[in-house]
């Protein structure tokens, strides 16, 4: 999808010079309101399922609201007491660092991954490519739920095919290995599953980009000497920073909300060492009934979110200012 | 021009109000009309699907027009959550069945309705541990429903071909069988002589309870978390070392995750400490079994370390409630009182289980399959009476305290001192 903005922003400037000349002949004013009018019914929905929601949340974020209060309706003003609360807890912290950790893994390895098969796609014959694209498809088509209980069969203590294969190969005995009770080994697994995920997205994406590359400039930089290494920073990444720039803002804030991948696969009874944000601000509100307290962690992850999406949406924006 | 974009927007913003505001109104409408109630029960309750039938039968003779819908729901946290949402939603069943060590928290929202003990059957029989879990600030919420307590769940035949005579009379002697039995089958590397998953915190309490400690204790008024005395701390270090010679099952795994039944029909697993229900579940194709288990399964009460006791066992239980949100309280009034007659509890029994009333205790004397369960129940324990403990197990506490102890990844003393302070401050914080 992302690779059509360069074609789109084309198309925009080709009808540009005669919708200049119909705004000349009127009103811009009235020029304009009828597409605010336009804007309308999307504007309400969005309110609706965004927009009370976040307010919600916030004022919440305020509010001691527990079980009673959850049942009764009814909160009780607190202030900033929730965020004193975590702010002042150190497993809170912990759980930050965890989660920007996690995020910056899983976007390097998504990004890189994702380039590397992108690249691949460009210089396959023709019924290679369909064949790989097939294949990034499929993964890109199976839902969470489908995916997480496959790599759960495939990490399984005792029946798992990792462990076989592995003490076939004679790494070692890996008879009843639980790759789960290393934090370390655990989130590299659920890393290897989220990345595994969202490399479709990034590589198909960026293969659109790749095709948009004029061939004469990769040609015209090898003949001048340039290594392939050269092209690619010199001659390729500039040309498609944008959609780098935007997939790699879109993987940080799907990374950075990792949910279902980790409470899944902890079978939805997670350790402590598996808290992420989101784990973490589930358990508040939902198993230990703390809802003003989840919502405020909520609330932090939310603005740590605006701040990426600031520069989506900036990025975005520019693309449509250069041509 | 201008005029009809806005007339076109402003009929649309009104469409999608309109249609959000019929939604609404005609669920609203819908309630009153069909006098239908919902129930939720744990899926144990399809074992006596007789008792289930019959109540439902009562209470729709007895309201005409009335429909009850009896729906099963899974325990733990997530059926919890989905439990909270629909009461926030005013949408809760009419009755819930709920964990006896769970109901405090919702009796201290304000979540149950009060009842009146006389209304129900036997009451004045009720078992006083399961009536307990119904009372709070001396008024009663829920309907004592049934009890049950765990015992070891075992292969006879793998205790005869490992040359074992009789069960186990004291825990050494029960650590040197299991001994044995890994002498015997421990070739195949899943093979367990007892299967321990390392998130069950029911038999680790009981260790616990078994040497004297406790999970915390109330001093004027305020709870301390004592995992760390040094009775817990012995008592979890001998669980490890047990779990080291005995199990191979996993360690961050929970008790129903699989069900033990399974890699016992599989021969992975010589004994497991399960539920009474869960007996039958190894002879069950559903669960993996295979019918001959059914003579070949057998249970006997997990033995203390000192001699001539029990392993104190964690006296579970189940409660009935009806939700303050409920429409029709009457019917599900008339729903308990129809589910918890002498004839149901018998029924409810039967599978191995402990029935609400005194009346109908030692019932099993004579059935090898169920009696060491009531068995089991001389010595048991209980959780702490805070309105706060559920919110211990749900947030896991102890569950990660034992992954940490069985894998090694903490000593046990650090590992119980930062579960204690979390008990500590859990049981201590004052919000609902």
């Amino acid at each position: 999808m992302t690779g059509r903005f360069p074609a789109a922003a084309v198309d925009a400037g080709a009808v540009a010079p005669p919708r200049r000349r119909r705004r000349a002949l009127r009103d811009v004013a009235v020029g304009k309101l009828p597409a605010y009018a336009l804007l309308i019914p999307a504007a309400v929905v969005i309110g609706a399922v965004l927009g009370y929601p976040i307010y919600y949340l916030v004022r919440q974020s305020f509010l001691h609201y527990g079980l009673h209060e959850l049942i009764f309706h009814k909160g009780t003003w607190v202030g900033l007491d929730n965020y004193t609360t975590i702010f002042h807890d150190s497993e809170f912290w912990h759980v930050v660092g965890r989660t920007l950790l996690f995020t910056v893994v899983n976007v390097a390895l998504t990004m890189a991954l994702g380039t590397l098969v992108a690249l691949l796609l460009a210089q396959l014959g023709s019924f290679m490519r369909l064949l790989l694209a097939t294949g990034l498809v499929f993964v890109w088509a199976t839902p969470v739920v489908v995916a997480v209980a496959v790599w759960q069969w495939m990490v399984d203590y005792q029946f798992g095919v990792l462990n076989w294969t592995l003490t076939k190969l004679h790494f070692g005995d890996f008879t009843n290995h639980d790759w789960f009770v290393n934090p370390w080994t655990g989130f590299a697994i659920i890393t290897a599953l989220v990345v595994w995920g969202a490399i479709p997205f990034v590589a198909i994406t960026l293969y659109a980009g790749l095709t948009q590359v004029p061939r004469e400039l990769l040609d015209a930089a090898s003949s001048d000497g340039a290594s392939t290494w050269r092209v690619f920073w010199d001659v390729t990444f500039p040309l498609l920073k944008p959609i780098f720039v935007i997939l790699t803002s879109l993987s940080i804030i799907w990374d950075f909300q990792v949910f279902n991948q980790v409470w899944l696969m902890r079978g939805t009874q997670p350790e402590q060492d598996y808290y992420v944000m989101s784990i973490y601000a589930y358990i508040k509100s939902f198993r230990v009934n703390d809802y003003g307290l989840g919502s405020a962690i909520a609330v932090v992850m939310v603005a740590t979110m605006f701040l990426v999406a600031f520069v989506y949406i900036r990025q975005m924006v520019r693309l449509g200012e250069v041509e | 021009m201008k005029r009809r974009y806005v007339a076109v927007g402003l009929a649309t913003a009104l469409a999608v109000a309109a249609a959000t505001a019929a939604a609404l109104t005609s669920e609203a409408a819908g309630k009153p009309a069909a006098a239908k109630i919902t129930v939720w029960l744990h899926p144990e309750a399809k074992s006596w699907p007789g008792a289930v039938s019959a109540a439902t039968k009562a209470a729709e003779a007895k309201h005409s027009g009335a429909q009850v819908d009896v729906q099963y729901v899974d325990w733990g946290a997530n059926t919890l959550a989905k439990l909270d949402a629909a009461l926030a939603a005013g949408n809760a069943p009419d009755v819930v069945e709920m964990g006896n060590s769970e109901t405090i928290k919702y009796m201290a929202a304000g979540a149950f309705t009060r009842l009146n003990a006389g209304v129900y059957p036997n009451s004045k029989t009720w078992l006083k541990g399961l009536t307990a879990s119904c009372q709070y600030n001396g008024k009663l919420y829920c309907v004592p429903y049934y009890a049950g307590a765990r015992a070891v769940i075992y292969r006879t035949d793998m205790y005869r071909q490992a040359g074992i005579k009789g069960t186990p009379k004291t825990l050494a002697q029960f650590v040197a069988d299991g001994q044995k039995l890994m002498k015997k089958f421990g070739k195949n590397k899943n093979f367990s002589a007892y299967y321990h998953p390392g998130k069950n915190w029911y038999v680790a309490l009981s260790f616990v309870e078994d040497y004297g400690g406790q999970v915390a204790v109330r001093k004027g008024g305020k709870w301390r978390g004592t995992l760390n005395s040094p009775k817990a701390i012995r008592a979890l270090t001998v669980l490890k070392s047990i779990v080291k010679k005995l199990s191979k099952a996993s360690k961050t795994t929970d008790e129903s995750h699989p069900y033990p039944a399974t890699p016992m029909a599989q021969g992975l697993a010589a004994s497991f400490i399960g539920n009474g229900w869960e007996l039958p579940m190894v002879s069950d194709p559903k669960w993996g079994g295979a019918p001959k288990f059914d003579r070949l399964v057998r249970a006997y009460p997990m033995p203390s370390h000192i001699k001539g006791r029990y392993l104190p066992a964690f006296l579970g239980g189940s409660d009935l409630a009806i939700p303050v949100t409920s429409k029709n309280k009457a019917i599900a009034r008339d729903w308990i009182k129809a589910f918890t007659t002498t004839a149901a509890e018998r029924a409810i029994a039967k599978p191995g289980n402990i029935a609400n009333t005194t009346k109908l205790a030692g019932i099993h004397k004579n059935n090898p399959k169920v009696a060491p369960f009531a068995e089991a129940a001389k010595y048991s324990w209980f959780i702490p009476t805070s309105p706060n403990w559920p919110k211990v197990e749900s947030s896991l506490v102890l569950q990660n305290m034992m992954v940490k102890i069985l894998t090694g990844r903490a000593s046990v003393k650090s590992a119980t001192t930062t579960a204690s302070k979390a008990i500590t401050s859990i049981l201590n914080s004052n919000s609902s």
